[in-house]
């Protein structure tokens, strides 16, 4: 027997591969037992990835998109996709962008990193909450039957009511409750005053507008006020030139409002920025940037500036050259001439702060016992501030969202400008806070982009129906109108929610679900099925951005468009907005409605739109973007990059132009008026939008409830509801992954939990006169004793008896708005205690919350 | 009978008994992560980056984002520390894997798990001290981080280092982590480097591969 036939016969015997036979035999007999067996034994040896299939990243196909929802802040998304599947999703690396290479990521061009919201889109696409067909409801309303149907018996249904009830009751009859949840594109948008359902309401003739924005109206008042504009803002990557950095209930570790926010602040901090916070709350923010914390009783922010303020001017560290020459009503020197003539003013801030004319000097003594701040870190905090240049007092929206909340933002607007922080690099005229103006319309935008027959404060809505016809103007903040219809109460018979998911997000929701019950139709136009879209008549199913075409830009902050192709086929039978509105456009009024609502498209849009969908934005992108912002990258290059980065030449300062150049500042005066020309001209408050007196310049007014009102005997806890990280308001809930990192969970302080015999993870009901909701105690040392904190957002799940046992505060919350139209959020009192009754974490029971595992260790 | 311990004898014991079981690979080079403790935010976007790349449903985390904090109100502190597997040096789930699915990588001592191999016995979950396998009760194996090998053998890094919005969280040759070496934007100008902080198991146990920039109440006594 020849050696190779022996060889062959103990291959088959043993089974080996020829490859590793011959390495068995050129190594000896030891190898061969070691090296060889393990291979007979396994096949091979351990690897990674050794399940089938893994496609790696260079095995899929790449798209450069984004996320898009209504956080503000818009970040890269990089869909790695098989066919016509997401297999997961990566973010901006640096190498997708002109120029860009892999790990490219400078000061002027940073990265444009996804937070973990963003990161979890795959779940939202693919979720089993997602709504795949037209449904219409078959049981009562709020009781959650629905029956799939076809699109041509739901848009049949809707435009057979909307006819009936704009015939019956008239042009104020449909309420318009669009907002930002859907997408914040330059073609699809869902928009609360200038969106594709305004406009399409508007053309129809019948809307009634909601004007007041929850988010953040108490300073798009105050900076309209102060500034004339809200576009306030600078660029975030000034936030590293500042020295100091006041963060007033701004926690951008929790809301990411800004594309690199947080990074440019450690970028200060390195650079040896010192930071406080003003907060009832220790956050991350605080944290990160090992910031001194002074905690304040919620909705007392007005009395403490104007402590700081009383500080500033008594000890003469106001920039008064700053001030004569920039501002209007700061001081008797600055009043304007026609101030003693007019209605509201005759006051000045100065000599209010000093106490001339009540007699009440607003000290940081006085401030104190309003705010329970100790005076001596009033004084200390105001004497830093004066003292510190280039300082940024940054005034978040939080604050604001309050009984008088325009008060805290205009005060903190007066203590920018006494202080010239305003127009530097490094200092902050914040505010809004709005910063690079971006082209952000794509869709048709022409004379009927807002019409409507009246205009209330959202969260008025439930008070207008409940109380129809005796409601008077100012208690649902009426807007005025020119013309005879001036001061009619609408007679509001049907919702209409685009993108929007109101009714979990609004104020004293035991309210508007008695409201809602008493409406005609109610339609509800979303990807996923919300708790809002439980109380619809017609669920219309709309494609997400990933299955339509558009581009994202940033809202805030950041300079830079992404593009956002198609990148997978709309899933179920869903549509995009455009197209359902332009289809029932048709079905209304014909070729006339169809043709005027959407003039690129043709009568096949429903089925076909992406020629139409292309031609918008490539016009959108060479007669605004390259044509305006004199950006030369062609539509085709940009949509090879699927990112365009702005560079600036210097860095964007809010009213650098008015401080530098002298150029006037957009108000009446041309000034920062901290006496507001607007308000000291007013007369008849009834008439106006606000409805009730708001003083001309900044003042401390006491909230209807808070923990120095009365009402704390019943209800001793102030509770304040922030945004999460974890969701962007409602959106993302129902993402396990995210809901498994956090809990929804009310948070008390250590002393308070032990009086009331509370322990980390108890079930408590928290309640008071108008709602009751059920949800875990969280309970630290990083919350101020009185205080609860209950983030916004959760999707609410009402027991038999009506108390929510997934722990949505807005249950907790008045729809008493503030007269400029801030929404009360955080005017709150209740009590809390432990409960029997169950907590329900919400609609996805497999999803097990361990978030408590992996916290804390004392 | 002497009830008295010789300490000195049960180390030795200890040191020749691991000896005698298993002799870890001795990579080429040994790769490991840095993350700076004060400075990270916490928002776990690295968490779910990895929890989409890895393809996980919930309940696995290889990813974990501790939170800690103390003080008493209104003197408070909180941080953060940031761990997936750490690829010891010694890794103690190894040797504990009855079927040789755990493998350390030569070329930069990686530690994974091949899914084919594995039993789902959780004996690794068990001995590893700092919670890296995680059971995927969906498939009935135990997984854990491989520090993206897929990603790093493409040239990249991996989805947690690339997601993170702070930039504090990186990974690198592991001795330059530990003398504060590394060019990485992770470590400010002053950054030190520890190995171990507190609320992490004795790194003696299995020497991890890891470096944090410790917060000053992280830091050991």
């Amino acid at each position: 027997m020849s050696s190779n036939e022996s060889l062959n016969k103990l291959q088959q015997r043993l089974n080996l591969s020829r490859r590793s036979f011959l390495k068995g035999t050129a190594t000896g007999a030891g190898a061969l037992a070691a090296g060889g067996l393990t291979e007979m034994k396994y096949g091979k040896e351990a690897q990674a990835f050794a399940y089938e299939p893994y496609p790696k990243d260079n095995e899929l196909d790449t798209v450069v998109t984004s996320c898009a929802h209504n956080c503000g802040s818009r970040h890269m998304l990089v869909a790695h996709k098989w066919k016509d599947v997401i297999v997961r999703l990566s973010t901006d690396d640096g190498s997708y962008q002109k120029n860009g290479h892999f790990g490219k990521d400078t000061m002027e061009e940073p990265q444009l990193r996804a937070c973990l919201r963003g990161r979890s889109y795959r779940q939202r696409i693919y979720s089993a909450e997602r709504l795949l067909y037209p449904m219409l409801r078959v049981g009562e309303r709020g009781e959650g039957k629905f029956k799939r149907v076809s699109w041509d018996e739901a848009l049949n249904f809707v435009v057979k009511k909307m006819n009936h009830i704009k015939s019956t009751y008239g042009p104020t009859a449909i309420l318009d409750q669009s907002y930002a949840g859907a997408s914040y594109g330059v073609l699809h948008k869902s928009d609360q005053i200038e969106g594709l359902l305004g406009r399409f309401l508007g053309m129809f003739g019948c809307r009634t507008n909601s004007w007041s924005v929850p988010s953040y109206e108490a300073t798009t008042a105050s900076s309209k006020w102060t500034y004339g504009t809200i576009q306030d803002g600078s660029e975030d990557d000034t936030f590293a030139e500042s020295k100091l950095m006041i963060m007033w209930g701004w926690n951008p570790a929790y809301t990411f409002h800004g594309g690199n926010t947080v990074m440019y602040m450690r970028m200060a901090k390195q650079r040896g920025c010192k930071f406080v916070l003003i907060d009832p709350q220790y956050t991350d923010s605080a944290a990160v940037y090992d910031a001194w914390w002074i905690p304040i009783k919620p909705n007392t922010d007005a009395a403490m500036m104007a402590g700081m303020a009383h500080y500033i001017f008594s000890n003469n560290l106001q920039d008064q050259a700053f001030i004569d020459k920039f501002v209007q009503g700061m001081d008797a020197g600055t009043m304007p001439g026609w101030g003693k003539n007019s209605a509201n003013g005759q006051e000045n801030f100065k000599d209010y702060i000093l106490g001339t004319y009540d007699g009440q000097p607003k000290t940081p003594e006085w401030a104190s016992k309003i705010c329970g701040v100790p005076a001596k870190d009033i004084i200390k905090l105001a004497d830093m501030y004066a003292t510190t240049k280039p300082a940024a007092l940054k005034a978040s929206w939080g604050p604001g969202r309050n009984a008088y909340g325009e008060q805290y933002s205009r005060m903190a607007a007066a203590l920018q400008s006494m202080t010239g922080n305003i127009g530097i690099i490094g200092g902050c005229a914040e505010g809004v806070g709005k910063g690079w103006h971006a082209e952000a319309v794509a869709y048709p935008y022409d004379q009927y982009a807002n019409i409507w027959f009246q205009a209330i404060k959202s969260d008025r809505w439930a008070h207008c129906v409940l109380n129809y016809p005796n409601v008077k103007r100012e208690e649902v903040g009426l807007w005025p109108r020119q013309d005879a219809t001036d001061g009619q109460i609408p007679n509001i018979k049907a919702i209409f929610w685009q993108g929007s998911d109101w009714l979990n997000q609004l104020t004293n929701i035991n309210k508007d679900l008695a409201a809602i019950k008493m409406l005609e139709l109610v339609v509800c136009m979303d990807s996923t099925i919300t708790p809002s879209g439980i109380w619809a008549d017609v669920l219309l199913p709309v494609s997400t951005h990933f299955e339509r075409h558009d581009t994202a830009l940033p809202w805030y902050k950041g300079h830079y468009y992404i593009h956002r192709p198609k990148v997978i086929e709309p899933m179920g039978e869903s549509k995009t907005d455009i197209q359902i509105f332009t289809e029932l456009a048709y079905r209304i009024g014909g070729d006339v409605f169809g043709k005027a609502y959407n003039p690129k498209a043709s009568r096949g849009y429903f089925n076909n739109n992406d020629a139409v969908d292309e031609a918008y934005l490539r016009e959108w992108w060479e007669t605004k973007v390259m044509a305006h912002q004199h950006i030369e990258m062609t539509w085709n290059e940009f949509k090879q990059h699927g990112v365009y980065k702005v560079k600036m030449d210097k860095p964007l300062v809010g009213f650098r132009d008015q401080i530098e150049k002298g150029i006037p500042f957009e108000t009446a005066s041309g000034k920062i008026e901290i006496l507001s020309s607007e308000l000291a001209n007013i007369a008849d408050w009834k008439k106006t939008k606000y409805g009730y007196h708001i003083p001309s310049i900044p003042k401390w007014i006491e909230p209807w409830e808070s923990l120095n009102s009365p009402k704390t005997k019943d209800f001793p806890f102030h509770l304040i509801s922030p945004h999460p990280r974890w969701r962007t308001h409602s959106i993302f809930n129902n993402c396990s992954w995210l809901r498994e990192t956090y809990e929804q969970e009310v948070t008390v302080n250590a002393s308070d939990a032990k009086r009331l015999g509370l322990k980390n993870g108890d079930t408590v009901e928290v309640w008071n006169d108008r709602g009751k909701v059920v949800v875990p105690v969280y309970v630290t040392e990083r919350c101020m004793p009185g205080v609860l904190v209950l983030h916004e957002g959760v999707w609410m799940d009402l027991d038999e008896n009506g108390v929510d046992r997934s722990g949505n505060p807005d249950f907790l919350t008045l729809d008493e708005p503030s007269p400029a139209g801030s929404f009360a959020y955080n005017t709150v009192l209740c009590n809390i205690q432990k409960t029997k009754l169950a907590h329900r974490p919400g609609w996805d029971q497999l999803s097990t919350s361990r978030a408590h595992v992996f916290r804390r260790d004392y | 009978m002497s009830t008295k311990k010789d300490v000195k004898k049960i180390r030795e014991a200890v040191k020749r008994h691991k000896r005698e079981t298993y002799i870890p690979v001795q990579p080429d080079m040994q790769m490991g992560f840095v993350h700076h403790n004060v400075d990270c935010i916490g928002c776990r976007a690295c968490e779910i980056a990895c929890k989409d790349k890895n393809g996980l449903a919930p309940g696995p985390r290889f990813r974990r984002v501790q939170y800690i904090e103390g003080g008493t109100y209104p003197d408070v502190f909180a941080y953060k520390v940031n761990m997936s597997c750490n690829h010891c040096a010694e890794p103690a789930c190894l040797p504990t894997c009855p079927t040789g699915a755990i493998f350390k990588r030569k070329k930069d001592g990686i530690v994974d798990i091949d899914s084919t191999l594995c039993i789902g016995c959780r004996r690794c979950e068990a001995a590893c001290p700092y919670g890296a396998p995680q059971y995927d009760p969906s498939e009935i194996i135990v997984k854990k981080c491989n520090m993206c090998v897929d990603e790093i053998d493409a040239g990249r890094k991996p989805y947690c280092v690339m997601a993170c919005m702070m930039r504090v969280l990186d990974i690198g040759p592991i001795e330059k982590i530990w003398d504060s070496s590394l060019q990485t934007v992770a470590l400010g100008a002053s950054d030190k480097v520890s190995r171990q902080v507190k609320n992490m198991a004795n790194i003696e146990l299995t020497k991890p591969s890891i470096g944090f920039v410790a917060h000053s109440k992280g830091k050991l006594k």
